[in-house]
């Protein structure tokens, strides 16, 4: 097939798998997100088991392919709890993102000078009121470029959940590639979306820091 | 009666003891300015009024009751002193008038309405009742730190501390900081003032307290400070920053 049949022919398919890839990814995020702020209170956290719970999952979810955590979680953890290829896919790109996420939130939020906090805390705040009021938000904002970053690994990373049988935009690509003999042509095609996808998503994040930062970020003292 | 009555306070980090039995007694009313050379503990000692940094040993009462950092409500306590640092600590990610009403509306839970009108009326008290809309990033040393105090003074406090607030501004900035300190001085707010500003201490301390390695080594009006001290070191001290 030349490259013009190949897009006449998967255009629409390719695009309604592309949905499939983005409620992945977003999913997925999104509980990364949560599991990365609560691993990276415990990684600060002054007691010492909660440390050591940290470590132990951000060098477990670091230190093991991606690939291995999808198959041990679907085949693995759905032996036992009935869980969907969608859902298994989430979680274990989940699981693995939230592990980066929790590092880098760790140090954004270590970032904020101490001062900051000391301020809040002369003001009468409780600790938790001068984490949630005075600290998170601007760890979040400096975390914006790495998180932005986080999360276009995290899209291509859910080409990997096709191996459990999610019809998303790369197994769509696989399975046509098998069936037109243009494996070439296809994976381009294939390839040109996750491309424009993450274009697109730099540029929105891009633009969410910008929205988010009106002060001009100097350097705190 | 007191506000603060500090007996045999010391305060270690490590191994390096920075305060060696500090008694101090705060009366309403008063302005107290610490002066002494780097290092002798200024700084600390006031960081131990409010609690940001704990005792080793020794009591603290505010307001005649005894605090106990691991028991006491440390919250509370604060809430009753306002503070003033150094390197101004605005919170870059609100304006001028969310810094003076992040803490009455979270902390005290007044109303924004409420908020609004104690915080505008105190702006125009440090002199910026144009700024409240500004980010702190787009104000000058001085501004910052006359919203530092008036986000201070909106909790509405027994007693405010100020650690050292015009070391870090350009000479040109740091009148404008002291007139604002000097109003609520005459104003009859109690102070307790960590400063290198000698004109200050002559002309607003009800009383002086110099400070050496940790200790207190002599205290007494402006007068007697500057005009007769009795400790050598006191003399040295006065000698090198006058």
């Amino acid at each position: 097939m030349t490259l013009i049949n190949v897009v006449q022919e998967y255009f629409w398919g390719f695009l309604v798998a592309t949905g499939m890839t983005l409620r992945l990814t977003a999913v997925s995020l999104v509980l990364a997100v949560v599991i990365g702020l609560l691993f990276a209170f415990l990684k600060i956290s002054r007691y010492r088991v909660a440390n050591i719970i940290a470590d132990a999952y951000i060098g477990i979810t670091r230190g093991m392919p991606l690939i291995v955590q999808l198959m041990f979680l679907y085949f693995g953890i759905s032996s036992i709890v009935a869980l969907s290829a969608f859902w298994a896919g989430s979680l274990a790109l989940a699981l693995h993102a939230g592990g980066y996420v929790a590092e880098l939130l760790r140090g954004a939020i270590q970032n904020v000078d101490r001062g900051q906090t000391e301020a809040a805390r002369s003001l009468g705040m409780s600790s938790s009121k001068s984490m949630r009021l005075i600290v998170l938000p601007q760890a979040f904002r400096r975390a914006i470029p790495s998180l932005g970053n986080q999360f276009i690994i995290g899209l291509k990373d859910s080409t990997l959940v096709a191996y459990l049988g999610v019809p998303e935009l790369f197994s769509k690509a696989m399975t046509a590639a098998a069936a037109n003999y243009s494996p070439f042509n296809t994976y381009l095609v294939a390839g040109t979306y996750y491309l424009v996808l993450v274009v697109i998503f730099t540029w929105m994040v891009r633009k969410l820091e910008t929205r988010l930062t009106p002060y001009r970020q100097e350097a705190t003292r | 009666m007191s506000v603060i009555d500090i007996k045999g306070l010391h305060k270690s980090f490590d191994d390096l003891e920075v305060l060696k039995g500090i008694d101090l007694t705060i009366e309403t009313g008063e302005v107290v300015v610490i002066i002494g050379p780097s290092g002798s503990g200024k700084s600390t000692l006031l960081r131990c009024l409010n609690f940001l940094e704990y005792p080793t040993e020794g009591e603290i009462r505010v307001n005649g009751e005894l605090i106990d950092p691991k028991k006491s409500d440390l919250d509370k306590v604060r809430q009753h002193m306002g503070m003033v640092f150094q390197h101004f600590q605005l919170f870059p990610h609100k304006n001028v008038l969310h810094n003076v009403t992040i803490a009455p509306i979270n902390v005290k839970g007044i109303s924004h309405k409420k908020a609004n009108v104690v915080a505008r009326d105190l702006l125009g008290k440090v002199g910026l009742p144009d700024k409240e809309k500004a980010w702190p990033s787009q104000l000058s040393g001085g501004q910052k730190q006359r919203v530092a105090i008036a986000r201070a003074l909106a909790m509405d406090p027994d007693i405010m501390l100020f650690d050292e607030v015009t070391s870090a501004l350009d000479p040109e900035l740091v009148s404008e900081v002291l007139q604002v300190m000097q109003d609520l001085a005459a104003g009859g707010m109690t102070m307790v003032v960590v400063t290198h500003e000698m004109g200050f201490a002559r002309e607003m301390a009800s009383r002086v307290i110099m400070m050496d390695d940790g200790n207190i080594i002599e205290q007494g009006t402006p007068e007697q400070i500057f005009g007769d001290p009795q400790e050598e070191r006191t003399q040295a001290f006065l000698s090198q920053v006058l």
